[in-house]
């Protein structure tokens, strides 16, 4: 029963912390913008020109365009890689202090101010070489509430940001395009595509779809490599149910005895059975739960989480999905019920007269 | 065989046999080298009402053949007439209910389950049924009242004394209100004291109107005077009645 | 191919199912060779007490469908967002057409295996077991579903192509022929409810009068109105009862009623219609072993029993289904 529970609680531990990454990821993507235009080049993100937006933006239905500046920074101080973005109008929120108004500041996301011991008004360097280099004030730290994607950040100005990575003039990371009604985001992306072959728009559902796809390719790749000792388990449920011992043989010998029929026992090891798995289910999907919500899965956090080198303090909301449960329900209870049959069997057909035998 | 095989024994098929049992055979292991023969041809009768001892050496086949008219085993060939019922080839799930309406049993070792108290364990045969919880509660506490075991009615049986475990026995044997009372070697584990306080109960249940039927070779149970029928065996037969 | 947590737990579901019917095929197969109710024999004693593990294995096949019939549900609700276009659990199945198959074979399977434990409760009414040989060679016919369902199933899951953003573009217009239709069209509303009403009515009154009458005839033809208004009731969930439900005139989902956004709705409303449409069947059936002389008594029992069952049931499900048509302000005429 302990083993029992010990794998619901690791299979409860994988599926709640996937699916709670999972829904914080989400919860950043609804606030991400409807539509992201990439230029490719050589078949790999490239800048893009400003002047694309003029174009866009004359396409019915598009409200406005915003060119967006971004770039990753690989700090030799602390062997950290931060996600450097240019202050634009999509307002991040969950900041402590303010976002930068004007050249020289900076906010920063916890990991970063953690590893550079950086406080509010404190300065932030930042070299790449001699010449590109950039000193900034720290005006706004971001919240360590679901940081898991501003931990990393360093949000500056626009200028700052350009001279910093020397990104050519009139030259941009990505365009974002905002489209008054949602349902033409698919008919403006494919105009684009049409005005602009050498760029790849992007939609926030397909955004959507391939997180939720990667999610569930980590959780399911992580459940097989489960099998082996759920299998294993099974086996060994199998085996302890199938060796009776000799006073449970006497138990049911007498049941059968006194008026009980082999339907009957079965029903009592079917209960038994539920029972047992039950409150191992139970046990196991708290403990998942104390594990992930609590202890931040601190066993298998660095399996699933991403790639950054700056790894987020994982801090997941408390949420269930009842959905997850009942997965979990069907890959370890069901197994069990399923394993339990033929020993019960076993057991119930017992002879009556076994107690007279004896 | 010192004994001389009886080879007409006519079966007593009278209306008032509640139990008739015509020729039976029991086969352990048919066809094989451990081959055994444990009833052979057995025919005898009870009568309704009546104090009956299956009597012989063990081995004799006494607790096989209580068993085949217990209808926990069927016999590999024969007729068993039970309330006028063939019971010789009937599915499990008819001998259970026969058995359930029509038998008590008390064993030669109380056969009680460890771990629950003595009221459940009195409860046990009566949960398969559909009989509601709190007439089994009321059934329960009327019979260990009458058997002066009430007061522990809340403990658990392996904190029982000999002559109490008797008595849950007993209890749980009269639970289902049966016709018939099967008792195999019920004796064996008591003193002299407690397997004659055992008789006087089964007599009283006698008086009662309910047939008894016990295997045993225990002089104390044969000998006394009620019992009113006493059937030898010896090797799978019936060598007296 | 698609590796999600609720399809693995399906597919481990499915080889389960199947392992344990293939392990009662075997058994079964050595019951119709050797059975012998006269015998006393200790082989015949042996099959007998199989008999119990094969029951006991039918019941769990079951129990393990109807729940797997859920997860699929769910599981594919939970995964249309995968699919452009997908607007609920039809888009999953539009995604991928083999999944229409699973679930009508699940369908089946239920409907087989429930008739498979009628049988089997009727079998063990009798002393003489007389339906043994014929419920173990339904058995066998059973047997292959429930392995297509489960190779079906594997097939759908394998099939599936995430529209997933891709190296060179987004998936939009890799492949833009691939539009998952979102929602199934239902059929015309009105004519719909009149035939959904007077099927409902024809199924109870021809339950009512299968009580009252002997004639076997009665009986097969409830039975063939239990099998006619179960897709009936299908269409009609899908054509009105949904968009009574959704107060939207083109959301027909019938999976969406499931959910908590409508009160899990779906349960009662499915769960009366899968029982009150089986038990006529259920009872049609029983009706071909009336003639049997040890089963007469038990037939005529249980057939008294189901028809009122189902005669409740089909009452709840109608009144689940127009509670909203009644209640809500909703009209979409």
């Amino acid at each position: 029963m302990f083993i029992y529970s010990i794998i619901v609680a690791t299979l409860t531990s994988l599926l709640f912390l996937t699916q709670s990454l999972k829904k914080e990821a989400m919860d950043v993507f609804i606030e991400a913008p409807e539509l992201i235009v990439q230029r490719m080049s050589a078949g790999r993100h490239d800048l893009i020109p400003v002047g694309y937006a003029e174009k866009i933006l004359s396409i019915p239905g598009v409200s406005s365009v915003e060119p967006r500046y971004w770039g990753y920074y690989y700090d030799n101080l602390t062997g950290g890689n931060y996600t450097l973005i240019a202050r634009n109008i999509d307002a991040l929120h969950m900041v402590k202090g303010t976002l930068p108004k004007g050249p020289g500041e900076c906010a920063i996301g916890k990991g970063v101010a953690d590893v550079r011991l950086t406080d509010l008004n404190d300065v932030l360097f930042l070299s790449i070489n001699p010449q590109q280099k950039v000193s900034l004030k720290v005006v706004g730290i971001f919240t360590a509430d679901s940081a898991i994607l501003t931990n990393d950040l360093v949000v500056m100005d626009k200028n700052d940001l350009v001279n910093f990575f020397a990104l050519p003039k009139d030259m941009a990371t990505d365009l974002i395009v905002h489209v008054s009604n949602a349902s033409e985001v698919p008919t403006i992306a494919m105009k684009i595509r049409r005005d602009y072959p050498d760029t790849r728009p992007i939609t926030r559902s397909e955004i959507v779809r391939t997180y939720e796809n990667v999610f569930n390719w980590r959780g399911g790749m992580a459940l097989t490599m489960f099998i082996g000792p759920l299998l294993a388990f099974a086996i060994f449920a199998w085996d302890k149910a199938t060796g009776m011992s000799a006073g449970e043989r006497q138990e049911i010998g007498i049941l059968k005895a006194i008026g009980w029929e082999t339907t009957d026992v079965l029903k009592l090891k079917f209960w038994e059975g539920m029972a047992i798995s039950l409150t191992s289910f139970l046990t196991g999907s708290i403990l998942a739960y104390i594990h992930v919500f609590y202890f931040g899965a601190a066993l298998f956090a660095p399996v699933l989480k991403g790639w950054s080198v700056l790894f987020p303090p994982f801090n997941p909301i408390p949420y269930i999905d009842l959905y997850q449960i009942f997965v979990i329900f069907f890959l370890t209870v069901i197994p069990y019920l399923a394993s339990t049959i033929i020993p019960s069997w076993k057991a119930a057909v017992t002879d009556p007269d076994t107690v007279m035998r004896s | 065989m010192a004994y001389p095989t009886p080879t007409t024994i006519t079966a007593i098929t009278a209306p008032s046999a509640i139990i008739a049992v015509e020729g039976v055979s029991k086969i352990f292991n048919a066809g094989e080298a451990d081959e055994m023969r444990a009833l052979d041809g057995v025919t005898l009768s009870v009568a309704k009402g009546s104090m009956a001892v299956l009597k012989g050496p063990s081995g004799s086949g006494k607790t096989t053949i209580l068993g085949i008219i217990g209808c926990m085993t069927r016999p590999t060939s024969g007729k068993v007439m039970v309330n006028g019922k063939d019971v010789a080839k009937l599915p499990e799930h008819f001998l259970t209910d026969i058995r359930r309406r029509t038998f008590g049993f008390i064993f030669q070792h109380f056969n009680l389950i460890k771990g629950i108290t003595v009221k459940e364990n009195i409860m046990l045969p009566l949960y398969p049924t559909s009989i509601p919880i709190h007439e089994m509660k009321e059934r329960a506490d009327a019979i260990l009242e009458s058997l002066n075991i009430y007061q522990k009615r809340n403990y658990h049986v392996e904190k029982l004394s000999g002559g109490e475990k008797q008595r849950v026995s007993i209890a749980r044997a009269l639970i289902n209100n049966p016709e018939i009372i099967l008792a195999d070697e019920p004796t064996s584990h008591l003193d002299t004291k407690l397997s004659e306080d055992l008789m006087d109960r089964l007599s009283r249940l006698n008086g009662e109107g309910k047939t008894i039927v016990i295997a045993t070779h225990d002089p104390l149970v044969y000998d006394k005077p009620y019992v009113n029928r006493i059937i030898e065996m010896r090797d799978g037969k019936v060598i007296g009645t | 191919m698609i590796l999600h947590p609720g399809a693995l737990a399906l597919i481990t579901g499915a080889v389960l199912c199947f392992s344990m019917t293939a392990y009662a095929v075997v058994l079964a197969l050595k019951i119709i060779w050797h059975w012998d109710i006269s015998s006393s024999s200790e082989l015949q004693l042996a099959l007998e007490r199989r008999t119990y593990l094969i029951s006991t294995v039918m019941n769990y096949v079951m129990g393990f469908e109807i729940l797997s019939l859920f997860l699929y549900v769910y599981t594919l609700d939970s995964i249309h967002v995968l699919f452009v276009g997908a607007m609920c659990a039809t888009g999953s199945l539009n995604a991928n057409p083999i999944g229409w198959y699973v679930l009508y074979t699940r369908i089946a399977i239920f409907f087989l295996s429930a008739t498979w434990i009628a049988i089997n409760y009727l079998d063990g009414q009798a002393e003489d077991y007389p339906l043994v040989k014929l419920k173990y060679k339904f058995l066998l016919f059973i047997a292959p579903m429930i392995f297509l369902d489960g190779y079906l199933e594997i097939k759908y899951f394998a099939g599936l192509k995430p529209d997933v953003i891709t190296s060179c573009c987004g998936s939009l217009f890799s492949d833009e022929s691939k539009k998952v239709a979102g929602s199934l069209a239902g059929l015309p509303i009105k004519p719909m409810m009149y035939v959904f009403y007077c099927a409902a009515a024809t199924l109870a009154a021809l339950s009512a009068l299968s009580m009252k009458v002997k004639a076997s005839i009665v009986k097969y033809l409830t039975s063939f109105a239990s099998i006619l208004f179960f897709p009936i009731a299908i269409a009609s969930t899908i054509s009105f009862i949904s968009i009574y439900y959704y107060e939207l005139p083109t959301h027909h989902c019938p999976f969406d009623i499931l959910q908590g956004t409508y009160n899990y709705v779906g349960y009662p409303l499915f769960v009366s219609l899968f029982g009150g449409s089986f038990f006529p069947v259920a009872s049609g059936v029983a009706e071909l072993f009336g003639s049997v002389p040890s089963l007469r008594e038990p037939v005529g029992k249980a057939q008294k029993r189901w028809y009122v069952v189902s005669i409740i049931l089909i009452a709840i499900f109608v009144g689940f289904s127009s509670w909203p048509i009644v209640f809500s302000g909703f009209t979409p005429f």
